[in-house]
């Protein structure tokens, strides 16, 4: 590596320094608290996958380049030199880490791994060696909200084409339309995914509760928080936000998609529209009365997954069980703390990238399909694109058996006309 | 309109998000430049998702047709 190009990837280490990562990168004690927390460790039982080995790379970084005792006396910290071969092991450890942050509520002194890794991925961007799919799928997001106009009428049909089967699932008064967009003055905008899935049964719910809703241009997943871009997590984050703030809506709803809401919910500052996940839109209009739902409609016993992004980090853990006592009357947790539940092993981008980690995605995630198997359910329920997708491959490749299905789905499926 | 002629088909139905674009973006390094898939997809988001990959990786959407709930969309290799 040249000096240069070394120089101006501690400039971007040295971005992330705030507060916080230093508390991080200082205070780790090697407990090993963290060892059996992490579900790659658990399920293949290798030391890379700890995560104390994982943040121990990026921190003898920090000791070789940030602190005193890396500049003046390296061979006491054990301090790592930046190289090709220490961006490997960076690679190696921030793309076998799903950001789940069981680890951190392990640790004595709650280190965020996925923030230390977050430091490996942008390093990582800055040399050019992350994952060109998911750099590839930022970019687009971005040229999506440059160019809106170019692909406006195309997809005012398409979702035009969706109608139909909206109605199937609820049948609205004549005269209003079932996907409405472009909505101003509308008081909740909703952010799906590309798929019918993640729009049809959402609208049939927005329609049976009476919202007064809208449907985004833009899909909700953020493909720069994946590859650990800030600025472009940015980019793509704003085009939501000037959505919202131009049809001026009072709240963003974000489908179910864990990254997508984590993102939006934690960083999109101070505006004026709170932002909420599907999830708990759906508790609210149960609770609220606006729907109701036939408890016969899902016989088999149901277990719920909950995404790592929209529970543990994020907080949405009673909603979903709310919802769930009104849709079966067999719903059987999984782990006694929904802090502690097993990360399904598909987040921090690597459901994004496909084929290339599916190896790596069932074998890292053994315990997540022990776990499962343990309720004796036949429908495993979750509310996160990329939950539901490496949920689907482990109960292929594994032969589990289960009923996969999005929650949004089944209260779609169960509305009460 | 000249009828197009398709080099390589590529059925996405039913993909999750985003797979759609992850697998065209690799199907048309096996095309070869000039030559055209045909992505047959159910995603309305396609009809955004598509265009915008195809500005930023230098590729050329020729045509989208819509109908029965199916997309089919038109790439040229440009590059």
């Amino acid at each position: 590596m040249d000096t240069q190009t070394r120089e101006d990837l501690l400039k971007l280490f040295q971005s992330k320094l705030n507060q916080a990562m230093r508390l991080y990168l200082e205070t780790c004690s090697r407990c090993g608290t963290c060892t059996e927390a992490c579900h790659v460790y658990a399920s293949t039982g290798q030391v890379k996958h700890i995560a104390a080995y994982r943040h121990e790379i990026v921190r003898r970084i920090y000791k070789k380049y940030f602190k005193g005792q890396g500049k003046l006396a390296s061979a006491l910290g054990e301090p790592k030199e930046l190289t090709e071969l220490a961006l490997e092991e960076l690679y190696e450890a921030a793309y076998s880490c799903t950001g789940c942050r069981r680890c951190m509520v392990y640790c004595p002194h709650g280190i965020d791994t996925q923030m230390l890794m977050s430091i490996a991925k942008l390093l990582l961007v800055g040399a050019n060696e992350e994952p060109e799919i998911l750099s590839m799928l930022a970019d687009s997001s971005i040229e999506k909200g440059k160019s809106l106009d170019l692909f406006k009428e195309g997809f005012l049909t398409a979702i035009k084409n969706l109608e139909s089967q909206v109605v199937e699932k609820w049948q609205v008064e004549a005269g209003q339309n079932p996907i409405p967009m472009d909505q101003e003055g509308a008081d909740l905008l909703y952010v799906a995914l590309a798929g019918a899935h993640s729009i049809i049964p959402a609208a049939a719910i927005f329609n049976a509760a009476g919202e007064n809703w809208t449907l985004s241009f833009f899909e909700a997943v953020n493909f720069g928080a994946f590859v650990g871009d800030p600025s472009r997590t940015k980019l793509i984050l704003d085009r939501i936000i000037n959505e919202a703030v131009r049809l001026k809506v009072k709240e963003v709803c974000i489908c179910e998609c864990g990254t997508a809401f984590r993102v939006m919910k934690q960083l999109s500052g101070k505006q004026p529209f709170k932002v909420s996940s599907i999830t708990e839109v759906h508790a609210r209009y149960l609770r609220e009365g606006r729907i109701r739902l036939d408890k016969e409609k899902f016989k088999d016993p149901v277990t719920y997954h909950d995404p790592c992004q929209i529970a543990r980090n994020a907080g949405v853990i009673d909603e979903p069980r709310y919802i769930l006592q009104n849709l079966t009357h067999d719903f059987r947790e999984m782990t006694d703390d929904v802090r502690y539940n097993w990360c399904c092993g598909g987040g921090g981008g690597l459901v994004a990238l496909g084929e290339d980690t599916l190896d790596f995605r069932m074998k890292s995630a053994k315990v997540k399909v022990d776990q499962v198997q343990k309720t004796g359910a036949k429908i495993l329920a979750t509310a996160c694109e990329n939950c539901h997708t490496q949920l689907s491959n482990l109960n292929d490749h594994y032969q589990m058996g289960m009923n996969v299905q999005f929650l949004s789905s089944m209260i779609a499926e169960a509305l009460v006309q | 309109m000249e009828e197009i002629k398709v080099d390589k088909v590529m059925d996405l139905k039913g993909l999750p998000c985003p797979m759609p674009v992850v697998k065209v973006s690799k199907g048309i390094k096996e095309v070869q430049v000039g030559q055209v898939i045909e992505a047959i997809t159910t995603d309305p988001g396609a009809l955004a998702d598509f265009p915008a990959w195809a500005r930023t990786s230098g590729n050329e959407i020729l045509k989208t047709d819509q109908g029965d709930g199916v997309i089919k969309i038109y790439i040229k290799r440009d590059k």
